[in-house]
């Protein structure tokens, strides 16, 4: 099913949680909502579901208004943040409530209840907890059980709150692939809300990227991370490293820092700040070009294959940040101390509308 | 297992290490005097109820107790908590769902009013619904042109015990439905259920405890009230008795045996109220 949000907004008291969202999803999609705390994204989640009201805009499912329907009548599967299962019932009852508590006419038979809550719970790997309560289960089994409860009801739209953010490093990314690969054979339209941006990356079709109710950027996660449209996005998907300066004639100038930026050649003395991922980083021995600049390495920390090298620029007080291959470290020898030349492989400059940032 | 509800009443048990290393003599002395305190002030007086209960021997007991306005007492006492507490169980559950589970304004002003009865004499309470509906009072006029008869009578005696026992429940509730929160219910609205069927399927059985607790507390106030009762009843023997107010009317007659017979009674029914009550709490625990 496809899912048109359109125009919405949503205001609690003065805040305004959501403002004017647009988002159009296609049939079968895995979007990530991905945003800091208080960006709207859980707001924008429980209204898809019915649980919160919009102030504003409309909903479509499969091109349908479906604003005023009642939650229980829009069929959407919601996993919860903290899963919310029912902590007096069993998992087989959790995962029967919903074909359960349907009108006599729809409800299936006892024995039909039976053969699918064990199909669902099989496919969660939990067929032999089917007897234990909420309270006997870790977290990752209790998120299976969430899973397999919103899917009893074959739902046609998918959604998860924050679906691994309690979870511990390893149980989250194992179950970051079970999802995928649950989406890839059901082809539900999914929306999960994040607000970690190595997870959207990992799991999403694409990506939303939000902040204070607004959407930033929406695309590939590829699109957003290699191409982000904002300082916020760039400064959200991973780290970033920060050249402050002036545009003089079509170079961005810092300091000892020099770089061309020819399409900005017409907004002369603009203040301006440029943007470079610690792998975009070069580590040079000797200066080869304008835009390098002189540094004293300051920390290394080296990180399972990553090599995280801390630079402290000798022209302004201000430090860099180089991620380097383990290999590339070890051909260049680099140690506490030493001089090098750093150069953006890959810049990219913004002008800050305002001076709020 | 499925539900833990915290018990506001049940303190929890804390491992006190120190005080057990204080010197034996200590330990003995505060024991006994707590111990003593205990028996002189409670135990001394439940026995005695029952010693003059029981001095004229058994068959005044039972004569006492089956007095025709004795019995008419204990009727009336049973009628009023067969309709009051099942009243309050209905509105308890209702205004805690309400403040727990919705935003509205005047929240703060409608836990205040829940709170009244605790904080009013139930003497005041009794004069309030006289000054109402009371001959001379407010509608006493209209009442009594429509020949209907609230005060010294059974409404009356209905309204004045739920006024005194209004908080129980919701008091109970409102603390356990708050710390629940709203994720369950609204789990059940995605999977497709009615608002009803998630109060029957979700919510009550997390609050049962809770709400069976609630209800044995306003059980056992609502068969001990006197004062509020005392004001509205009007005191018409075989009609407007409850027990409290029979026992006390045989008292001032100098039955005493007769009196301390209805007290035993009342007091079997405390005792029953305070095992049914432990039997709950550790229940709750371990569940």
């Amino acid at each position: 099913m496809s899912i048109q949000i359109q125009n919405v907004s949503k205001a609690f008291g003065s805040f305004q949680a959501l403002d004017r969202i647009n988002i159009d999803i296609q049939t079968g999609e895995l979007v990530a909502l991905l945003g800091p705390s208080g960006s709207g994204k859980t707001s924008l989640l429980r209204i898809i579901a019915g649980l919160e009201e919009l102030d504003q805009g409309a909903i479509l499912f499969d091109g349908k208004d479906i604003t005023d329907v009642n939650p229980k009548e829009r069929n959407v599967g919601f996993v919860f943040q903290h899963y919310a299962l029912f902590r007096h019932m069993t998992v087989f009852d959790n995962v029967a409530y919903g074909l359960k508590v349907r009108p006599r006419k729809t409800r299936p038979s006892k024995a039909d209840i039976q053969k699918k809550v064990t199909e669902l719970l099989k496919l969660v790997k939990l067929e032999n907890f089917a007897d234990r309560y909420p309270s006997q289960l870790s977290g990752g089994q209790r998120q299976r059980v969430a899973l397999a409860r919103a899917l009893a009801v074959e739902p046609k739209v998918l959604l998860l709150d924050e679906p691994f953010g309690a979870l511990d490093a390893k149980v989250r990314k194992d179950l970051r692939r079970w999802l995928r690969k649950l989406h890839d054979d059901f082809h539900i339209t999914s929306i999960f809300v994040t607000h970690d941006q190595e997870e959207a990356l990992d799991v999403a079709d694409r990506i939303v990227v939000m902040n204070n109710g607004k959407i930033e950027q929406i695309g590939s996660p590829e699109e957003v991370y290699d191409h982000p449209n904002s300082p916020f996005v760039y400064d959200f998907l991973g780290n970033v490293n920060l050249f402050k300066g002036r545009i003089q004639n079509g170079k961005l100038k810092h300091g000892s820092f020099e770089a061309d930026i020819p399409e900005l050649f017409s907004q002369n003395h603009e203040e301006a700040i440029g943007y470079v991922r610690p792998h975009d980083i070069q580590i040079e021995k000797t200066k080869i070009s304008e835009d390098a600049v002189h540094t004293t390495i300051s920390h290394i920390h080296i990180i399972g294959p990553i090599v995280q090298i801390e630079l402290k620029r000798t022209d302004a007080e201000e430090f860099l940040e180089a991620e380097v291959t383990k290999e590339h470290y070890h051909s260049l020898q680099l140690k506490v101390g030493e001089q090098v030349y750093v150069r953006p492989k890959q810049l990219k400059v913004f002008i800050p509308e305002d001076f709020s940032i | 297992m499925a539900g833990h509800i915290p018990l506001q009443q049940t303190p929890t048990t804390i491992k006190v290490t120190t005080v057990s290393q204080e010197p034996k003599a200590i330990r003995w002395t505060l024991t006994f005097i707590a111990l003593a305190f205990l028996a002189l002030f409670l135990v001394l007086p439940l026995v005695t109820i029952f010693i003059t209960a029981f001095q004229k021997g058994w068959e005044t007991y039972v004569a006492a107790i089956t007095h025709p306005d004795a019995l008419s007492a204990i009727k009336l006492t049973l009628l009023v908590v067969l309709i009051t507490v099942p009243l309050n169980a209905i509105f308890g559950v209702m205004a805690a769902w309400a403040i727990t589970k919705f935003q509205f304004k005047g929240k703060n002003i409608l836990i205040t009013i829940i709170d009244l009865p605790f904080a009013i004499s139930p003497v005041i309470a009794g004069l309030v619904f006289i000054l109402l509906f009371g001959a001379q009072g407010l509608f006493g006029e209209w009442l009594f042109e429509h020949d209907l008869k609230i005060v010294f009578a059974l409404p009356g005696i209905v309204l004045a015990t739920i006024f005194v026992t209004l908080p129980f429940v919701a008091r109970e509730l409102i603390p356990l439905m708050q710390a629940q929160g709203t994720a369950e219910e609204e789990a059940s609205l995605t999977l497709g259920a009615s608002g009803f069927k998630t109060f029957l399927l979700v919510t009550l059985p997390n609050i049962k405890w809770g709400l069976l607790y609630g209800l044995i507390l306003c059980n056992a106030r609502a068969i001990g009230e006197f004062g509020a009762v005392s004001v509205v009843s009007g005191h018409i023997r075989g009609m407007t008795n409850t027990m409290p107010l029979h026992i006390e009317i045989l008292y001032n007659e100098y039955q005493f045996s007769a009196a301390f017979a209805v007290a035993s009674l009342m007091s079997v029914l405390a005792i029953i109220t305070l095992i049914v009550k432990n039997l709950i709490e550790w229940k709750a625990k371990h569940t």
